[in-house]
């Protein structure tokens, strides 16, 4: 066993500084704002609860929490029933399989600003293929700018067609793991495909779509750009999510205390979600593996 | 037991719903770049065109800032990556051959702080920005782009330094070498598919982001992505052939990219998360 000197503490220095003074200082700094009133050029005064107050009676702010669940939700759910889907497909074996797997992995490569333009031409209502397609099939147009439900289920399709890829690979490399006698035997024994999947595969993969689902939870639930740039929360702001809120109570508003209280109400959901991982990671991590 | 041929479809379904899924939104993008106007606007979308470049053109003419922000997005993404891949090693190869409380202390700070989500942290770095001068500054950017991505590098470096046997440390030891020649000399060479896979994560990331680049940036240090959003915005109607021409321009280099390397992004994926 080696020792852990000053040598290793300044080599994790620049790790640790970073994440220290780019987003612990900041974060606790905002927990301060967040119990304090201030806006440009007007100094914090302490205010106690009254912003978590404010934005507790702010009908736009449940209106964002509840988007934000819905579409959370829907994302990291849609994700992972196609990624099962595909990854069961996938893992029996396909010609090209290197090839596949390349295209599939491209839109994680992917803005989400270019993945807006793109959605947005080809939804259309006067122009887009896709509408156009839709139209003939006798269904309706996609009015994200006007219907609140269009417009968050655009977002949401935008998104898991982005993130699709990270949940897939999560769980393809997964089910690759599950070693094959255990279905060789699971057929002698008589299952059949669904008892093979409920009994075999689910268990084996269960660890893998855990990780994979709290990981999107997390990222999902800070969704901004795609929102932003779609209907910039309107109309009248009926598809804010979360991160629109903040944003527009900080920035639009510049009430930054209840654009602070906000944010820590973000990180404390977040923190929830992440218990359960966290709680996981510390058990088979970086402690017991010596 | 032979498949059944219904099961054979199903499955040929699948995989040919996921190539057009995955290929054909991004493959028109770039194909109606290439088209004359009224050629962009035909449905069903046309494949047999006359090839033109007037929509590169006029983003020339017309957005000439356009490919300056581009090579903002490069350098910033390149250094981000730089960073983060430098602090990951060091720190991967010091979680992966020490223990201690205090270590794994900070291991769990490492992963935890990384759930904090950046919006957050928009609002109070807002003044600091300003009175370090660093408000619209390539500095601002990368260290944002490598902070958020510290950890997931981290953690992907340490698998791979994991699976590097610790006996070849131990002769090196031996022979007298420092901490940092045996990483130099042994540790970096051996764990250069992890540093691979770590590098594609942040430069991704780096080259599309918009949240930071949307708040931080006006002029100087502006992204491509960000001039996208406005060309997406401008008042007077959408060119549609100058943004296609603007997205192809900024979506081919990441996605070749990517598609080159996906076997390092695998491996950073799985090593990532699922051993994290």
């Amino acid at each position: 066993m080696r020792k852990f000197g000053l040598t290793q503490f300044a080599m994790l220095a620049p790790a640790l500084g970073l994440l220290v003074f780019i987003i612990l200082l900041p974060s606790l700094y905002v927990f301060w704002l967040s119990f304090t009133e201030s806006t440009y050029g007007k100094a914090p005064v302490f205010v106690g609860l009254e912003n978590y107050i404010a934005i507790w009676n702010d009908r736009y702010f449940w209106r964002a929490m509840v988007n934000t669940l819905i579409v959370v939700n829907v994302i990291v759910y849609g994700e992972l029933i196609l990624a099962f889907v595909i990854a069961s497909v996938l893992v029996k074996g396909v010609p090209f399989r290197r090839l596949i797997l390349a295209v599939v992995l491209m839109p994680y490569a992917i803005s989400e600003v270019v993945a807006v333009v793109i959605w947005k031409f080809l939804l259309d209502p006067d122009i887009g293929a896709l509408a156009k397609a839709m139209a003939g099939a006798g269904l309706p147009d996609i009015n994200w700018a006007t219907n609140p439900t269009h417009g968050l289920g655009l977002v949401s399709l935008i998104s898991i067609w982005l993130n699709l890829p990270f949940t897939l690979i999560i769980i393809y490399a997964a089910m690759l793991a599950v070693p094959s006698d255990l279905y060789e035997s699971a057929k002698i024994d008589g299952a059949s495909p669904w008892q093979g999947f409920r009994y075999v595969t689910l268990p084996s993969v269960l660890p893998a779509v855990f990780v994979a689902l709290i990981f999107r939870y997390i990222i999902s639930f800070r969704l901004f750009s795609e929102v932003w740039l779609l209907t910039a929360g309107g109309p009248a702001r009926t598809t804010e999510v979360m991160a629109i809120y903040l944003y527009k109570q900080s920035f639009t508003y510049a009430s930054f205390g209840k654009g602070s209280a906000t944010g820590w109400v973000m990180v404390m959901v977040s923190g929830l979600i992440a218990a359960g991982y966290l709680h996981l990671l510390y058990r088979r991590g970086f402690r017991q593996n010596a | 037991m032979p498949e059944s041929w219904l099961s054979i479809a199903l499955r040929a379904l699948v995989i040919g719903l996921l190539l057009i899924w995955s290929v054909v939104p991004v493959s028109l993008i770039v194909l109606s770049s290439f088209k004359p106007t009224p050629d962009i606007f035909t449905y069903p979308p046309s494949l047999l065109f006359e090839p033109t470049l007037e929509h590169y053109r006029t983003l020339w003419e017309k957005w000439p800032d356009f490919f300056l922000t581009l090579r903002n997005s490069a350098i910033i993404a390149l250094c981000a990556m730089t960073l983060t891949v430098f602090s990951s090693a060091l720190a991967g190869y010091v979680y992966s051959r020490y223990r201690g409380s205090a270590l794994a202390g900070s291991a769990v700070f490492m992963v935890a702080i990384r759930l904090l989500p950046p919006i957050v942290i928009t609002l109070p770095l807002y003044p600091v920005v300003d009175f370090l001068k660093l408000s619209d500054s390539y500095t601002l950017l990368i260290l944002l782009y490598a902070t958020f991505f510290v950890s997931l590098g981290t953690m992907i470096l340490k698998t791979f330094i994991d699976g590097i046997p610790e006996e070849l440390d131990q002769a090196a030891i031996i022979d007298g070498a420092t901490e940092l020649q045996i990483l130099w000399r042994i540790i970096i060479p051996l764990s250069a598919q992890g540093a691979v896979a770590a590098s594609i994560f942040v430069f991704v990331y780096a080259w599309n982001e918009y949240l930071f680049a949307f708040i931080f940036t006006t002029t100087r240090a502006k992204t491509a992505p960000v001039v996208i959003s406005e060309m997406m915005a401008s008042l007077n109607g959408v060119d549609w052939g100058l943004l296609f021409a603007a997205a192809t321009t900024q979506l081919l280099p990441v996605v070749t990219f990517v598609v080159l390397v996906q076997k390092y992004l695998i491996a950073g994926l799985t090593a990532g998360s699922v051993k994290g």
